[in-house]
């Protein structure tokens, strides 16, 4: 389903970084530009099969979101390549497509069309998205008029009205007030358990062990193992402790 | 789904049949031939008076396939002069053989500080081009205080200036006529002929030989389609046909938020164009207008071409770094996001042709078939200013200088653009450099084909359309190269 063979993402970070055509000349008569090379990740690996749930674990700046990045298309990685199939759906950060100035039904369909919906499939969710936002009235103001927590709930509806073939979450998604935080869990939950291939952020190693088949563990761009989820939590969990 | 491949196969064949033919219906003779005319030198002095015996003779290249009219510029002394005037044209210096055209005119007829035209008619001269040809002028009965004269000159004015111009010698009576610093003059002669381009000669052949082609690789690319191999005409389709849902909101988007918390809204798209025209039409007006017939037309046709350029170029400048968060976020292909800024500007440029439409009818400005080709000029224009929008938006992902620059760029452009001044004013040996300029060839076409009402030359078609595709291929190489690279800039 997803065969990632060797990927390699390296940044090239100058010291200072150039943001004009002057320092840019500065830097080159001065022959100052000197680049370090920074590997988010060094030569990645796996596969992964239809239908599993698979956890990625690390410390902060292991390359997690990276991967994921690498995963949906975002970022070309340097080397490496990685083949799927199916459409894949990121839930990375929700309602970044939003334009304040449009209404709340507007953005449904923006949104929805950046997330790579179907115009027909929009149309056909279209009622169920706002049910599920219950924004009643307020889905035909704009959102620039709606508390955050309203934008997050229509984010979410929108996000989480998906039937994608791999999903990949930065993090379980749990907004709104208690209630709605309720509602989301369980939505993604369901999302989750259809027989999708899902892919795991999380840094909650108790939702990792309840939900992933297997988990991939990284550590500063390098996957330091992959496997069964108890025996690899339990390493992570034990490397942390020694540090 | 295999039928649908090939029933939209023959709809494009068919498309391109009917365009072809309607677009012989309406540019078929400009494309056949185009009359031009030069402009004549300056008139510096008059020869003095005309009279009986004097001959003249003036020397001169034709640039024009066939020489249909000569005028030369003469002074009547503000009388009527009751002379008869002898005009021929041969095509050696010594009256060997027969002349290629002669002529007799009575000097009565003749108004004072006019250009006088001899047209040739069916003696028009043919292969004319590029050959020198002998003007012999002579007086059969002038006396003083009963004759014209003639005008001479060896400059041409370019806006303020005076320009001196090489000019074949003017000889009086076998004396050669040399102004104050013994430089060679010559009258001021407006020739008027026919160049015949050989796009409409074959136009046929190259109708049948591009419908040819076209039926060929449509059926290439149905052939890719059913082998499932990739195709570039394939691929575009295919992804025109997976993100153009994605474009229709994008370009709405762009479109509502626009006008969205403004009274008037959409009719600023059409008042915007016309209260520039207004505020140009009083200041320029003054200065200009005697040069320019339908000013009114005139001006607002460079200001929406290029109210159009500035504004998809400027959108696009910021396409990329404006949409950071999504392209962090999400995966789209990036050339959607400049794309859809240059569509939503396309629809603005679509609006304000109604403005303009209006202004056609007030002025009482001919409306013929050749306002079809306008779409034509418009796409050219789109290409172009896509093609810039690509190339100013991966400049900004790594330079944010570029958005200073291009803003005194720009300025420059519109300044180097003849939007409210008449071409005229270019000094003429820098001219071929002026017309280098993209908005120059796309807002000349457009104005030909509104003003003049008729279809331009072949050199117009291939002038828009070159610059056109240069920039568009060179934007989507830089972009393409690029594209990668952003998300770490962005």
């Amino acid at each position: 389903m997803i065969k990632a063979e060797n990927i390699t993402v390296c940044y090239r970070m100058s010291h200072d970084r150039i943001r004009s055509i002057k320092e840019y000349l500065v830097a080159l008569v001065k022959g100052k530009i000197k680049y370090e090379e920074f590997y988010a990740l060094n030569d990645v690996s796996f596969e992964i099969k239809k239908g599993e749930v698979i956890g990625i674990i690390g410390n902060n700046g292991a390359g997690k979101s990276t991967l994921l990045k690498v995963i949906s298309g975002i970022l070309r990685p340097t080397k490496g390549t990685v083949s799927l199939q199916g459409n894949v759906v990121p839930m990375l950060e929700l309602g970044s497509g939003f334009d304040y100035d449009l209404t709340g039904r507007e953005n449904v369909f923006l949104n929805g069309a950046i997330l790579g919906y179907s115009e027909e499939y929009l149309k056909e969710k279209y009622d169920e998205i706002v049910a599920f936002s219950e924004l009643g009235d307020f889905i035909e103001s704009p959102v620039r008029n709606y508390s955050s927590g309203m934008v997050m709930r229509l984010a979410f509806s929108i996000a989480s009205m998906v039937n994608p073939d791999i999903l990949i979450v930065d993090e379980i998604l749990a907004v709104g007030d208690m209630e709605f935080q309720e509602k989301s869990y369980a939505r993604m939950m369901e999302l989750m358990s259809h027989g999708t291939t899902v892919l795991l952020v999380s840094h909650n190693l108790d939702q990792v062990r309840d939900r992933c088949d297997r988990v991939i563990w990284l550590e500063h761009g390098n996957v330091v193992a992959i496997g069964e989820t108890q025996e690899i939590c339990d390493r992570y969990v034990e490397s942390m402790r020694k540090t | 789904m295999k039928n649908k491949a090939i029933r939209v196969g023959i709809y494009v064949l068919i498309a391109y049949l009917i365009l072809g033919l309607l677009f012989h219906f309406i540019a078929g003779d400009s494309l056949r031939a185009t009359a031009d005319t030069t402009s004549p030198v300056s008139p510096k002095a008059v020869l003095g008076e005309f009279v009986e015996k004097d001959t003249i003779k003036q020397p001169f290249v034709c640039e024009y396939d066939s020489l249909t009219s000569i005028g030369v510029l003469i002074g009547t002394n503000a009388r009527k002069n009751s002379d008869t005037i002898h005009l021929s044209i041969w095509d050696n210096p010594n009256r060997e053989g027969e002349p290629l055209y002669q002529s007799s005119v009575n000097a009565e007829s003749m108004k004072d500080n006019t250009t006088y035209v001899w047209e040739l008619g069916d003696k028009a001269i043919q292969n004319a081009a590029g050959k020198t040809f002998y003007l012999e002028l002579e007086s059969e009965n002038g006396r003083k205080g009963n004759s014209i004269s003639l005008y001479y000159g060896n400059t041409i004015n370019a806006g303020r200036f005076s320009v001196a111009v090489d000019v074949f010698p003017l000889e009086v009576n076998g004396e050669p006529r040399l102004d104050d610093d013994d430089n060679p003059c010559s009258l001021c002669l407006t020739l008027g002929g026919i160049d015949y381009h050989w796009v409409g000669t074959y136009y046929w052949y190259l109708y049948g030989g591009g419908a040819l082609l076209l039926a060929l690789y449509i059926l290439y690319v149905l052939h890719c389609k059913k082998h499932e191999k990739k195709c570039v005409a394939l691929s575009l389709i295919n992804s025109m046909l997976k993100y153009r849902f994605l474009m229709k909101q994008l370009v709405a988007r762009d479109f509502k938020t626009k006008y969205k918390r403004s009274v008037l809204g959409v009719l600023w798209s059409f008042l915007n164009p016309l209260l520039t025209m207004s505020i140009q039409f009083v200041i320029f007006s003054t200065l200009f207008k005697s040069d320019i017939d339908n000013f009114v037309v005139y001006l607002l046709t460079g200001i929406i071409c290029f109210n159009f350029f500035s504004e998809a170029a400027n959108m696009c400048l910021m396409s990329i770094i404006g949409n950071a968060t999504l392209i962090n976020k999400v995966y789209v292909p990036k050339y959607i996001y400049p794309l859809s800024r240059s569509l939503s500007s396309g629809i603005n440029l679509l609006l304000s042709l109604i403005p303009l439409l209006l202004m056609l009818l007030i002025t009482k400005t001919p409306i013929t078939p050749a306002i079809l080709l306008l779409p034509f000029a418009l796409i050219m224009l789109f290409l172009f200013s896509y093609g810039v929008g690509l190339i100013l938006a991966t400049m900004m992902v790594f330079f944010r200088d570029t958005q200073f620059l291009w803003n005194i760029f720009s300025m420059l452009l519109m300044y180097l653009t003849p939007i409210f001044y008449p071409e005229t004013i270019i000094p003429t040996q820098f001219l071929w450099l002026y017309r280098l300029n993209p908005m120059y060839q796309i807002i000349t076409f457009v104005r030909t084909i509104l003003i003049e009402g008729i279809s331009p030359g072949p050199a117009a078609y291939l002038g828009c359309i070159l610059v056109a595709v240069i920039p568009l291929l060179i934007g989507l190489l830089i972009f393409k190269k690029n594209e990668d690279k952003f998300v770490l800039n962005i």
